[in-house]
């Protein structure tokens, strides 16, 4: 396994005239080849500004401060703007939540997937149509050929998802970037939608990093796992190991808080209180005020350090060992 | 049984759209315009609620749960049938209804403190006299879990969660019987939801009262419902206590539904239940509104449409094949699996 993406030490601050805002500190992550990454986190814990930061597209007063966003080994953070352009699409897709949003409401369908295939290559319309066609096609829409003449507000929800992976598909990437792209979809939907873009991973050996806030989504999805909070990824590893033996406290709260079978009834283990804000985070590890297991150590901030060949923690004090 | 019988809903339909106004129906008489779709949000629907339970009702987007839920808490009027509940007192006292929406940013006045957000109704209806209203108000927010000192402020200032708890004080302010919760947690983060959720148990356990739970999240609805009722396209397809619902569920709708929920538990395995997308409410298929999509279809579900009718003691489903199908062991999806 090769590492198509190798993220070190990510930091994305926003300035404001109250002061720097650092909404992503120390982030490190990296995608094989053919691989799933999770990436969960609540509302306001860095994981949809991860997807940007990597695929640069973080505006003003937003910006990248430092680290590396290595593809196969290039750092794409020094690439000049037109370079950026040209990799954008092609070799980096992105997939979004709101696919009404994405998909650009006054064009058909044909236009959009030819304007994506005309950015990056010299190809003729009669061309286009068909890689348009066979795009649509793997991606389950019924009638191809017909659909193309649609305008986005003619299909259903899930429809226009899976025209929006279409267009991410047609390059085919090392890399696509899927940002909650099924909250918005109702379950029968949401269920079509996750097989098919396993599938087309698998078959393609495409990498792929799905930001979510829904676990049980990642656990049938996911390979590897990274859990996000408050600007920094807290735990990493296999999708098993981080599910089955949490080793942040974070983690193991999250997981108590869904409801699942077997809950029936009975309290959920909440978590107390909420996420700090990014401009009001206490001092050395953020989870520390909703910790049961804090001490004065963790007015520190921890480092990621391995715990295992495969897992990595951000805490003083890990679950290791102990039984849930 | 029939005295815990908080409300009674029978053979309730809604219909929206259809006749318009005067020149709506003089063009479409002239051949000018088309006449309006009408929509049936909500057909024949009926079932009862008992007190002091928690009644889930899942489905998907369009599948009527919401209109449902607006006509239980009498924001909607039904077009035909009726639901029978205690009605309030002229103006005054408490009221039996309430709702609690899913959206808790704009379901709360943004040009209102919370102390008049919530403590504005019971003045209005004389549940508490105007000297008492603010131990009143203090009371309700302590209870769920506001903290009484921010009386003052207005909603922006508070997060997801706690507008949701303002949202939860200001129905309980009127002393119901019924809450009528609309999504009410969907809004939320996970460990967000975790926290209302255990509100809304404790709340029931002190103040006795009956839920229609509204939500299209399975887990949350297994978790915390007694019965559950399923709709699809704006039928009830499938009713019954919780356990057995998601245990052994007998409308192949409801097992899809099941199945398709991603667990903690399944592991780089991704089940795809049913083909095809909700057809549309305007023009719903013909017999079982379901047989489009279903994977057991016969000629008999496309023209007749299948009664809701008890299959088990306090269950009923709406299927014509229920006794040729067994269902068990692991869903018989097609299955996608990582790697």
């Amino acid at each position: 396994m090769t590492a198509v993406l190798d993220v070190r030490d990510l930091d994305t601050s926003f300035v404001s005239p109250s002061g720097t805002i650092a909404a992503l500190q120390g982030v490190s992550l990296t995608v094989n080849t053919g691989e799933i990454l999770g990436l969960v986190g609540e509302s306001g814990s860095g994981k949809s500004l991860t997807g940007f930061s990597i695929n640069r597209l973080i505006s003003p007063p937003g910006k990248v401060v430092g680290g590396q966003v290595l593809l196969h080994g290039q750092d794409v953070l020094t690439l000049g703007e037109e370079d950026m352009r040209q990799l954008r699409g092609r070799r980096i897709a992105m997939i979004f939540q709101d696919p009404m949003m994405t998909l650009n409401p006054v064009l058909r369908i044909e236009t959009q997937m030819y304007d994506a295939l005309s950015a990056h290559e010299s190809i003729t319309k009669t061309k286009a149509r068909s890689r348009a066609i066979a795009a649509l096609d793997e991606v389950g829409i019924p009638a191809p050929e017909d659909r193309l003449r649609s305008y986005p507000h003619q299909l259903s929800g899930g429809m226009r998802q899976r025209v929006a992976i279409a267009i991410a598909l047609l390059h085919r990437p090392d890399l696509i970037i899927a940002d909650e792209p099924t909250t918005a979809l109702d379950v029968t939907i949401q269920g079509q939608i996750l097989a098919l873009v396993q599938r087309l991973c698998r078959d393609r050996g495409t990498a792929l990093i799905w930001i979510t806030h829904d676990l049980a989504v990642v656990a049938g999805i996911a390979d590897r796992l990274a859990v996000m909070y408050a600007g920094r990824i807290v735990e990493i590893g296999g999708v098993d190991d981080v599910l089955d033996n949490p080793a942040h406290p974070y983690t193991r709260g999250l997981i108590d808080s869904v409801p699942a079978r077997g809950t029936r009834g009975k309290r959920l283990n909440q978590i107390p209180g909420r996420m700090p804000a990014l401009t009001d985070l206490p001092k050395g590890c953020a989870y520390a005020p909703r910790c049961p297991r804090a001490t004065a150590a963790c007015e520190a901030m921890p480092a990621i350090e391995p715990i295992s060949d495969t897992c990595a923690v951000r805490c003083f004090h890990p679950l290791t060992g102990e039984a849930s | 049984m029939t005295d815990n019988v908080i409300l009674s809903a029978q053979n309730v339909s809604k219909q929206f759209g259809g006749r318009g106004d005067l020149v709506a129906r003089g063009l479409a008489r002239l051949g000018l315009a088309r006449p309006r779709p009408v929509v049936r949000a909500v057909e024949d629907v009926s079932f009862d609620l008992y007190k002091g339970e928690v009644l889930g009702v899942v489905g998907e987007s369009g599948c009527g749960k919401s209109t449902l839920g607006r006509m239980v808490a009498g924001l909607l009027d039904p077009s035909e049938g009726q639901i029978n509940g205690r009605a309030p007192d002229a103006n005054t006292g408490p009221l039996p209804m309430q709702m609690i929406f899913q959206d808790p940013f704009s379901s709360l006045n943004p040009r209102k403190r919370v102390s008049d957000l919530i403590g504005e109704a019971p003045r209005v209806h004389r549940i508490v006299s105007p000297s008492e209203v603010n131990a009143y108000v203090a009371d309700l927010m302590d209870r769920c879990g506001i903290d009484a000192s921010y009386r003052d402020r207005f909603s922006h200032q508070f997060s997801g969660g706690q507008r949701q708890r303002i949202g939860i004080a200001r129905a309980l302010a009127v002393k119901p019987e019924i809450l009528v919760c609309d999504e009410a947690v969907s809004a939320l983060d996970v460990s967000i939801q975790a926290q209302i959720i255990n509100l809304f148990m404790d709340l029931r356990d002190e103040f006795g009262l009956t839920y229609l739970f509204i939500s299209h999240d399975l887990g949350v609805v297994e978790h915390i419902a007694d019965r559950i009722l399923v709709m699809y396209l704006g039928r009830i397809v499938e009713s019954g206590p919780a356990e057995q619902i998601f245990n052994d569920p007998q409308h192949p709708y409801t097992r899809a539904l099941i199945d398709g929920v991603p667990r903690l538990d399944r592991r780089r395995t991704v089940y795809e239940p049913i083909k095809g997308d909700i057809p549309s409410p305007i023009d719903p298929p013909k017999g079982c509104h379901f047989h489009p999509r279903c994977p057991l279809a016969e000629a008999r579900c496309r023209t007749e449409r299948p009664v809701l009718r008890d299959i088990a003691p306090g269950r009923q489903a709406a299927c014509h094949l229920i006794e040729t199908t067994a269902i068990e062991g692991e869903p018989k999806w097609p299955a996608t699996k990582t790697g």
